[in-house]
């Protein structure tokens, strides 16, 4: 387990410093870990304030990036004209 | 009508010179590529080159495709190629990076007052996610935007699935300590 330093005010809950939480968010909240140690993420969320407060907006985060903006624009009409020309201009020449 | 033909179909097709396959193909993946090719580049004419050279890349490479991974991460990896070459990826790559905790304390970890709300403006988002550096903006876009696989996002950046795996949580915090930050703005690095 790491030894905080710079945040001495972190917590030791389930068996993992508050540190350790913030490095294996990405894969607990993907769902990428093994159930032992999610269990121990679990532990420690239910004795941590800090850490579910931030495991929320990270979430949150994730999540409107993948519901907001997911959808892409529509590629301009004036730039995919110019698309269609270049790949006939060029596959004309191959 | 749409075509339903698959990709895989449309790519075979497009090796024997159908250009017909080949434009439906350029119609289902254009706005993804574009999306990349802005995310990636400084400028709109930069983008649009990177476009057009992309789909040149896909009809000349098509015979090459052996399918494997999907036609879209094959597609969009030919993109970042394409676009890694406009720009210094030196300068786009994150200095030596930062303490994991050090990221965190910018995104807010440990701060009580910690704002959900702002989180999920959209706005706001597509702000924060223009002011960081193309490396990070690359690998948001491919994961939580194109949603690849974290295998997929490693075949199209060239990068190990643990590095990408890095970069990725890496990226969300900045996002996220941008998101503390930027104010909404409507427009994105080529305005």
């Amino acid at each position: 387990m790491t030894e905080p330093a710079s945040r001495p005010e972190q917590q030791h809950i389930g068996g993992l410093w508050c540190g350790d939480v913030l490095a294996g968010l990405a894969d607990y909240l993907d769902g990428r870990m093994a159930p032992a140690a999610r269990a121990s993420v679990e532990r420690h969320l239910d004795g941590c304030d800090w850490c579910t407060r931030f495991g929320g907006a990270y979430a949150t985060t994730v999540r409107s990036l993948q519901r907001q903006l997911s959808e892409p624009e529509p590629v301009d009409d004036a730039v995919a004209r110019r698309l269609d020309a270049a790949l006939a201009d060029a596959l004309e020449r191959d | 009508m749409p075509d339903r033909r698959e990709d895989l179909e449309l790519i075979a097709a497009s090796a024997q010179g159908d250009r017909a396959a080949f434009s439906v193909l350029v119609r289902r993946h254009r706005a993804a590529v574009w999306r990349l090719a802005r995310a990636l580049t400084a400028s709109e004419q930069a983008a649009e080159d990177v476009l057009q050279e992309t789909f040149l890349a896909v009809y000349r490479g098509a015979s090459g495709f052996r399918g494997e991974g999907s036609a879209r991460s094959w597609i969009l990896g030919t993109a970042r190629l394409k676009a890694a070459r406009t720009w210094r990826r030196r300068a786009g790559e994150p200095a030596a990076p930062e303490p994991l905790d050090e990221l965190g304390c910018a995104a807010g970890w440990g701060d009580p007052e910690l704002a959900v709300a702002a989180l999920e403006d959209r706005d706001r988002l597509h702000a924060a996610l223009w002011r960081l550096a193309p490396a990070d903006r690359e690998v948001l876009v491919l994961r939580d935007l194109e949603q690849l696989s974290g295998p997929e996002v490693a075949r199209a950046t060239g990068l190990s699935e643990g590095a990408v795996k890095s970069r990725l949580h890496r990226a969300r915090l900045r996002l996220l300590a941008q998101l503390r930050t930027a104010e909404p703005d409507l427009g994105g690095a080529h305005d």
